[in-house]
């Protein structure tokens, strides 16, 4: 099995018909619920580091520091900067509903 | 913060009844798990995309006794973060 099976894709805009699905609200005001919704997840990695959903996952921001990279083309030698990243970690029920299916 | 903050201040901030943001909060989760469940993509612009990597099943040792183990197949997915999200948490 290919890691993207049938090559289906879940965007915004279907998240928001299964939104419209489960309640009584036109698609535009839940678009923008589901937009604020994105800045409030955002805004809590950036300030707490960690966004907790639980029975999905969690969202965690942690700083790397600088280091000496090189441009692999020229191998001239670069400084990446100091940066935050975000990493996603699944829980454990998640992670069993995926494997449960196979 | 955890799912039940984020459902509150998503109520508090569009003056919405908490059972309202909860379902919507809940929906938005559920989607994004039934998707990549089915083996699908998902790609929320702005925040990021994710998508499942299927590894096959191996015999492994336990580096400590030797011993042999079945490591079995499992699926786990990955979140790539957007732009967006980046710069957002670099600014």
């Amino acid at each position: 099995m290919s890691s993207n099976g049938n090559g289906k894709t879940l965007t915004k805009a279907d998240i928001v018909d299964r939104i419209y699905e489960k309640i009584d609200m036109n698609r535009a005001e839940i678009k923008a619920h589901v937009e604020t919704l994105l800045d409030l997840m955002k805004h809590s990695i950036k300030k707490d580091h960690n966004l907790l959903i639980s029975g999905f996952g969690k969202f965690e921001a942690y700083d790397k520091k600088a280091r000496k990279g090189r441009n692999p083309q020229t191998s001239e030698t670069i400084t990446l900067t100091p940066r935050k990243v975000v990493v996603f970690r699944l829980s454990r029920k998640f992670r069993s509903e995926l494997n449960d299916q196979q | 913060m955890n799912k039940s903050e984020l459902i509150k201040k998503l109520a508090e901030k569009k003056e919405l009844h908490v059972d309202e943001a909860a379902v919507i909060v809940n929906a938005f989760v559920d989607s994004i798990k039934d998707s990549l469940v089915s083996g699908d993509r998902v790609e929320i612009r702005g925040f990021g995309s994710f998508k499942v990597k299927d590894y096959q099943g191996y015999t492994g040792r336990n580096p400590k006794t030797g011993s042999l183990v079945d490591v079995p197949a499992k699926r786990l997915p990955f979140f790539r973060p957007g732009k967006e999200l980046k710069d957002y948490l670099n600014k």
